[in-house]
C-alpha cells in the first residue's frame, strides 16, 4: 500500500533518542532547529497561512505531489530512511528497552565497535544520499554536484541539523577532529570490492548514480572530495569539537565520554537523524511546491 | 434496577473495547479521500505532461537587487521558485507554475477584480498575491516575513519578467476571460471558451488535442 506522507508527518516523534540526540546539537548550530513536526502544523509553520479551507487545499496538493511517482519524492523519502536503516547494526526498538533497564556500560559488552573503514564508507555514503536526496527533491539532477554545494551554502534549518548530524555524528564522534582529510584518503585507496561488503552502501546503492560499483565509488569520491571543504569549514566556524559533542550527549547518555567507539556505534543504529529530518525537508518542499501552485 | 446497574458498571468497559478497536485502525483523516484519488492504478499524475519545463521559467524572475538576494531554490517540471533574502533572512518566495492540469489553479483568476501590469491578479489566503500571464502560467510571490506586505508582493511581481512569460504557448484549455484584458496576444486563440460557466469542472482533460496548432505570437 502506498505510504501516506500526512501520517508520516504526523508521526514524527517529539521525543526520544533521534530528537536528543539532534537538539544536543543546538549548542554549535544554535536556533536552527526546532523539530517541526505534524503535516497541518508544518503547513501553517512554513506558510504562515492559518486559513482552514488553504491549508486544506494546500495539503492535498502536497500529498497528489507525493504520491505522483515521477516526482522523485517517494525515492527521496525512500533514500532516507534507508540509509539509516541500512548503517544501524540491531533494531533501534530492542536498544531503546535497555536503555532504562541497566546501564550503558552494562549495554555496551554486547555491542561491537563498528570498524574504522566501515564507519569512513558510512559517512560517504550518507553524504552522498543527501546530495541524491536532495537533487530529488529540489529537481536539480542527481549528478549536479555544483548545484548541490551552491544549495548547501544556502541551507537551514532540518537540512542544516542533518549536516551538522553528519559531520559529529559520523564524522567527528568515530573519527575524530581530522575526519574528513582521513576519510578522504581512506576512499581514494578503496576499490568497489570494498564497497560492496558495506550494508549503508548495499541498502541504497540502485539510487547512486554510476553504471556499476566503481563508477559509483568515483561519484562517491568525487562528492566527497567536493564537500570536505563546506564540512571542514562548517565544523570550524560553529566550533564543533569532539569533546563538547562527547560532553553534550552525556547528558543522556551515561557513561558514554570512555567510549567514544562504542558511542559511535550506539548512535549508528540508535538515532535515526536522517529518515527524521529528511522527512522534515521533504515535508517543508512538497508544501512550499503545493502552495505556490494552487 | 439490577440491569441498569450492571449497565453503568458495562458501559466504561464498552467504551474502552471501542476506543481499543478504533485505534487499532489508523484514525481518519481529512486528507484521506485525496490519498485514495491520487493512488493506486490508473491515478491521474499531479504533473501534466505538457506542463513546460520548470528551467524555461528561470529567464523571467527577478535578479538580485540592492540589498536583496534571489535565490534558486527549486525546480521540478512546471514549476521553479526562488527565494527572496535580506540580510540572510527570508521574506518571500517567488514562484511561477504551469497551471496546465492543476484543478482551479487558473480558475481562481476567472473572476480576478485586480491587475498587476495588466495581468488579473488575487490574493490566496492570507499571505499569496498572484498573477496569470497567457491564461496558464502563475506568478506568486508568498511573503514568509509578517514584515513583508501584500505591497510588497505587488511590488516583486512587477519585478517578474511577465511580457518575457507570456511569449511562452498559451493555455491549453483557457477558462473564461477576466475582465482585465491581457495587453497582447492572438485572442483568435479562444474561440472555443466564451459558453463556458464559471466552474473549472467543466473541461474534461479530452480537450487537450487543441495543444499543438502553436498560437505563438512571432517574437
Amino acid at each position: 500500500m502506498s505510504k501516506k506522507i500526512y501520517e508520516i508527518v504526523d508521526k514524527l516523534p517529539t521525543g526520544g533518542l533521534t530528537v536528543r540526540a539532534l537538539k544536543t546539537l543546538d549548542t554549535f548550530v544554535p536556533g536552527q532547529w526546532n523539530n517541526l513536526v505534524g503535516f497541518d502544523n508544518t503547513i501553517k509553520t512554513v506558510t504562515g497561512e492559518t486559513d482552514e479551507a488553504m491549508v486544506q487545499a494546500i495539503g492535498e496538493r502536497a500529498i497528489a505531489l507525493f504520491n505522483d511517482k515521477k516526482q522523485g519524492y517517494q525515492s527521496a523519502l525512500w533514500l532516507y530512511e534507508t540509509v539509516d536503516s541500512a548503517s544501524g547494526l540491531l533494531g533501534a526498538a530492542a536498544l531503546a528497552n535497555r536503555i532504562g533497564q541497566d546501564t550503558f556500560l552494562g549495554f555496551l559488552k554486547n555491542l561491537s565497535p563498528k570498524p574504522e573503514k566501515a564507519q569512513t564508507i558510512d559517512l560517504a555514503v550518507k553524504l552522498v544520499t543527501e546530495v541524491v536526496a536532495f537533487c530529488k527533491i529540489s529537481g536539480i539532477p542527481g549528478d549536479s554536484l555544483g548545484d548541490f554545494l551552491a544549495a548547501l551554502g544556502d541551507y537551514s534549518s532540518e537540512s542544516l541539523i542533518r549536516m551538522a548530524a553528519l559531520v559529529s555524528f559520523d564524522g567527528i564522534i568515530p573519527l575524530g577532529a581530522d575526519f574528513s582529510s582521513k576519510a578522504l584518503s581512506a576512499i581514494k585507496g578503496m576499490g568497489a570490492s570494498d564497497l560492496d561488503d558495506n550494508q549503508t552502501f548495499k541498502g541504497v546503492k540502485a539510487e547512486i548514480p554510476g553504471g556499476n560499483d566503481k563508477a559509483k565509488l568515483s561519484f562517491i569520491t568525487e562528492s566527497f572530495e567536493s564537500t570536505k571543504g563546506w564540512m571542514d569549514r562548517f565544523v570550524s566556524d560553529h566550533n564543533i569539537t569532539q569533546s563538547g559533542l562527547v560532553d553534550n550527549l552525556g547528558g543522556f547518555i551515561e557513561g558514554s565520554k570512555s567510549k567514544l567507539d562504542y558511542l559511535g556505534a550506539f548512535l549508528d543504529m540508535s538515532v535515526k537523524y536522517y529518515e527524521h529530518t529528511g522527512t522534515q525537508t521533504l515535508a517543508r518542499r512538497l508544501i512550499e511546491r503545493a502552495v505556490a501552485e494552487i | 434496577m439490577s440491569f441498569t446497574h450492571w449497565l453503568r458498571r458495562l458501559a466504561p468497559l464498552m467504551v474502552c473495547l471501542v476506543l481499543l478497536v478504533t485505534a487499532c485502525s489508523s484514525a481518519p483523516s481529512k486528507y484521506d479521500q485525496v490519498q485514495k484519488d491520487t493512488t493506486g492504478f490508473g491515478s491521474p499524475a499531479a504533473v501534466d505532461k505538457k506542463a513546460e519545463k520548470g528551467g524555461t521559467f528561470n529567464a523571467f524572475f527577478p535578479g538580485d537587487q540592492g540589498g536583496y538576494k534571489v535565490i534558486p531554490y527549486q525546480e521540478k517540471k512546471g514549476f521553479a521558485e526562488y527565494k527572496l533574502e535580506q540580510d540572510g533572512k527570508t521574506l518571500a518566495m517567488l514562484t511561477i507554475s504551469d497551471t496546465t492540469g492543476i484543478p482551479g489553479s487558473a480558475e481562481k483568476y476567472g473572476t480576478a477584480t485586480q491587475s498587476v501590469s495588466g495581468f488579473p491578479a488575487v490574493d490566496q489566503g492570507t499571505t499569496a498575491t498572484g498573477v496569470l500571464v497567457n491564461d496558464r502560467y502563475q506568478v506568486k510571490v508568498l511573503s514568509r516575513d509578517p514584515a513583508f506586505t501584500k505591497e510588497d508582493r505587488v511590488a516583486w511581481l512587477q519585478k517578474f519578467d511577465l511580457k518575457g512569460l507570456a511569449q511562452l504557448k498559451g493555455a491549453i484549455n483557457p477558462v473564461p476571460k477576466p475582465t482585465v484584458a491581457l495587453p497582447e496576444a492572438p485572442t483568435a486563440a479562444t474561440p472555443a471558451a466564451p459558453a463556458q460557466p464559471k466552474d473549472g469542472f467543466k473541461l474534461p482533460r479530452v480537450q487537450l488535442p487543441r495543444l499543438s496548432p502553436s498560437l505563438q505570437p512571432a517574437s
